[in-house]
């Protein structure tokens, strides 16, 4: 495994650790071997040395790791060279070679771009050009190539990278990668919708009201001001994760639960999407950036004073979108989605709003509202599925009170699930791409998210809206679904 | 064991020692109510400003065959300046789907800012307005504030619970067809709220809600020219058509110990054929006696149960409840018509 950008965060915080967790459980041969590729100049050693370190402070190790430790870090390998030059690709592939004499890798090559995305085009067109994206044996080795997010910052640039990739390889060899659909709850939303007989009658226009989807983080922009006044939310959160949940949640049944069945399906789901007119765009698209405020009882900075963001920054932080799916399951179902950094809660979650009772029977007393049912799918933290739904209260008088029937993950299910990246990087070595966005549905999220992100361009400081620090987000996403006698129900 | 959650309840007080004696309380209420408790402390003028928050679990001790269950408390103690930030480390913490009451443990209802978007969360907010040091003016101004987020936060009153046997009493009195005509005929209301023996103010917000009650439900208005019921001691003046109903809320000295509360209520009526309701609460606390007088009959009395309502048994009463309490909310509207200024 090849990895790209192998000196940056990702690769500590989350590749290593996913790669240590697959050996410990043995499901990685002896011969695998990392190679890490970066201009930061390490040796072999210093980089195996940053990865021990790494995997102390970011994974659990258990008693006796110790040795696994040692003996997994022996595999690790770095080369410090350009990467935008021709020059460096030479020695990768003489590494390479190396490595299949001398480790026995029989020349399986996954490369992983964890880059800043400015470098994928150059890295692919390199790979293309030394031959690297050919499987050395064909038909008994293969070669894959892995594309951390963001898949271009619209429709045009997207479409250029994967014209850019797919000059060079196959479909079936690029894994476009978004950790939230690595999940073990994203891939279990599957699992519930299309192996209980109970929900999929009612998953439609008839019995759902709407469907509101959060992806809140309590966190700002950290150190990644620069990159983020670049990207925004939309590209930053909403164009990968949230349309892939949202996807989920709606899309048809697959015939099987293999790449191209799913895959179809979401590409289908994402084509009825309706677009959101120009004109019309305030009705259904909210932006919104944090001011200064608290957070867990610290005083946190606004977005504009935080380093490397610009004190007139535009940049939104938040989103809340109202989308429609114009076929014939979900016709005026309105889909809300928010997300947002310095939230006031660390969550994601996907609730299922169910209409209310056509007749209330229980008028007059004291029962006069009866909430509707509500589908929780927690996606983190605490994962799992809650029904909410009304219970009488014991006592003579007939009050109705929303009870939760729940299911948690880590009270049903003793282990600890694998991390998103553990599966991904797994079923990526498998050859599975299920879990993958393919290139039609990555363009087409671009498709109806471009006219929002041009209008917001164009009107720069006008329709901005701002949000303490630590709250839910700016007023305006709250009317946003009050228009329409409906709120944003507390994730 | 089972973790068990049916509500969040937020409790909310403003110094260290209200935060303990409340811990005894939430026990109770975890008893009928299993919730997650989050006991709020914020201390306004404490220094140095900073946040500080524990959490326990606490369980009963489960009876033969049966399952333990387990509550979450969280305790957030909040100083000076830190207070601002209150909502949203309260907020995240409650539990979704689940309604949200607001216990308000603070005395007068005062709430910082912080606490507007908690307010607006719950379910319901339980205030204890025996505990208001200034009842006519707290009750002014707590009128004030459920006008102000009518149709954004729901409240409700300890005190008000207090009442119910009160008020289911003395509607009681007129569910006869031969009693009823005389709500028409009232003009005198005297109640008697618990004075202390040591000469110290007792509040009497309780009979001024128990008056509210009685002037919202039978359409009396207060009357304009009179300013004499802002005084303790002195009536207050109403009208109804062309009817003046005089209400008094005096103080009595007696031998327990329930300042503030109602000790008797009496309505009278005149004309033709005067009659007298009553209501008093006996000499051990327990009972009441009840008592019908109408001029050319008999006199008719029975004795009822009483029994003086426990702070946790009023929150766990109200608890059940999730809508308005448009009843309460028009007494105290009228309590405080009443006792306005001019009024």
């Amino acid at each position: 495994m090849v990895i790209f950008g192998a000196s940056g965060d990702l690769t500590q915080r989350k590749l290593v650790p996913a790669l240590f967790y697959l050996a410990r459980e043995r499901l990685l041969p002896a011969e695998f071997t990392v190679i890490g590729c970066s201009k930061t100049p390490y040796t072999h050693e210093r980089f195996r040395q940053k990865m021990q370190k790494a995997l102390k402070e970011f994974s659990s190790l258990s008693a006796g790791d110790e040795s696994l430790l040692e003996s997994f870090t022996k595999g690790l390998f770095y080369i410090s060279e350009d990467f935008s030059s021709a020059q460096a690709y030479g020695k990768l592939v003489e590494f390479l070679e190396q490595m299949d004499r001398e480790r026995g890798t029989g020349g399986n090559r996954l490369f992983y771009l964890s880059t800043p995305p400015s470098f994928f085009p150059v890295i692919v067109q390199h790979l293309g050009a030394t031959g690297l994206t050919r499987p050395k044996f064909p038909g008994k080795s293969w070669t894959r190539i892995v594309i951390e997010k963001p898949f271009g910052r619209d429709f045009e640039s997207a479409e250029r990278l994967s014209r850019t990739v797919t000059s060079v390889f196959e479909e079936k060899q690029v894994y476009r990668i978004d950790h939230y659909l690595g999940k073990e709850t994203v891939q279990n939303l599957l699992v519930f919708r299309f192996s209980n007989g109970v929900f999929e009658p009612v998953w439609n226009r008839r019995y759902i009201d709407h469907v509101q989807i959060t992806v809140a983080e309590e966190l700002g922009v950290e150190k990644r001001g620069a990159y983020y006044e670049e990207a925004g939310l939309v590209r930053d959160m909403i164009q990968n994760h949230v349309v892939q949940l949202m996807s989920l949640v709606a899309m048809e049944p697959p015939a099987t639960f293999d790449s191209t069945a799913v895959r179809d399906e979401k590409a289908k789901l994402m084509r009825a999407i309706r677009s959101m007119p120009r004109d019309q765009l305030d009705q259904s698209a909210v932006r919104g950036q944090y001011a200064a405020g608290w957070v867990g009882g610290q005083k946190v900075p606004a977005y504009r004073s935080e380093p490397g963001v610009s004190p007139a920054s535009t940049t939104e932080t938040y989103a809340a979108l109202k989308l429609y799916i114009d076929n014939w399951r979900w016709a005026g179902v309105p889909f809300y989605l928010r997300s947002g950094k310095r939230l006031s809660k660390q969550v994601s979650k996907i609730l299922i709003q169910f209409q209310r009772v056509p007749h209330l029977l229980f008028r007059g007393s004291g029962a006069d509202s009866i909430e509707p049912n509500v589908l929780a799918l927690r996606i983190q933290p605490n994962e799992g599925i809650a029904l909410t739904i009304g219970a009488k209260l014991p006592g003579a008088t007939m009050q109705i009170r929303p009870v939760k029937m729940e299911f948690r993950y880590a009270e049903s299910f003793g282990a600890e699930p694998a991390t998103a990246y553990e599966t991904l990087l797994l079923d990526c070595m498998l050859g599975d791409q299920t879990l993958f966005n393919r290139e039609d549905a990555v363009e087409l999220a671009w498709e109806f998210l471009d006219p929002v992100l041009t209008r917001w361009k164009e009107d720069g400081p006008k329709g901005l809206s701002f949000y303490e620090a630590g709250s839910w987000g700016p007023a305006e996403a709250d009317s946003l679904i009050e228009r329409e006698g409906r709120h944003w129900r507390r994730p | 064991m089972l973790r068990s959650c049916a509500l969040t309840l937020v409790v909310y007080v403003e110094d260290e020692a209200a935060g303990r004696e409340v811990n005894d309380l939430i026990s109770e209420v975890m008893r009928e109510n299993p919730c997650r408790a989050i006991v709020v402390t914020a201390e306004r003028d404490a220094a140095p400003a900073g946040l500080s928050a524990r959490i326990s679990a606490r369980c009963t001790f489960p009876a033969a065959g049966e399952k333990e269950i387990c509550c979450e408390q969280v305790m957030i103690t909040a100083r000076g300046e830190a207070i601002a930030g209150l909502d949203h480390v309260v907020i995240p913490l409650m539990v979704p789907g689940l309604p949200v009451y607001l216990w308000w443990r603070a005395g007068r209802f005062s709430p910082p800012p912080s606490l507007r978007p908690i307010l607006r969360a719950a379910t319901r907010v339980l205030v204890d307005s025996a505990t208001f040091p200034e009842p006519q003016v707290d009750l002014q101004n707590f009128s004030g504030h459920v006008r102000e987020l009518a149709g954004e936060v729901v409240f409700t009153d300890l005190n008000w619970g207090r009442l119910t046997p009160w008020r289911e009493l003395v509607a009681q009195c007129f569910d006869s067809v031969e009693t009823r005509p005389y709500l028409d005929r009232l003009t005198e209301v005297q109640i008697e709220y618990e004075d202390l023996s040591n000469g110290a103010r007792v509040q009497r917000g309780q009979s001024l809600l128990l008056a509210g009650w009685l002037a919202s439900r039978l359409g009396w208005e207060p009357a304009r020219e009179s300013v004499e019921g802002s005084r303790i001691g002195q009536p207050f003046l109403l009208r109804a058509g062309g009817r003046s109903i005089r209400i008094e809320c005096r103080p009595r000295r007696c031998q327990t110990e329930f300042a503030g509360t109602c000790v008797s209520v009496a309505l009278k009526s005149g004309g033709d054929s005067p009659a007298e309701f009553s209501l008093a609460r006996g000499s051990g606390v327990n009972t009441a006696t009840t008592r019908m007088e109408i001029s050319g009959r008999p006199p008719i009395e029975r004795v009822v149960r009483l029994e003086p309502l426990e702070e946790v048994r009023l929150v766990n009463e109200e608890i059940k409840f999730a809508g308005r309490d448009r009843v309460y909310e028009e007494a105290l509207a009228m309590v405080a018509g009443m006792t306005a200024p001019g009024a």
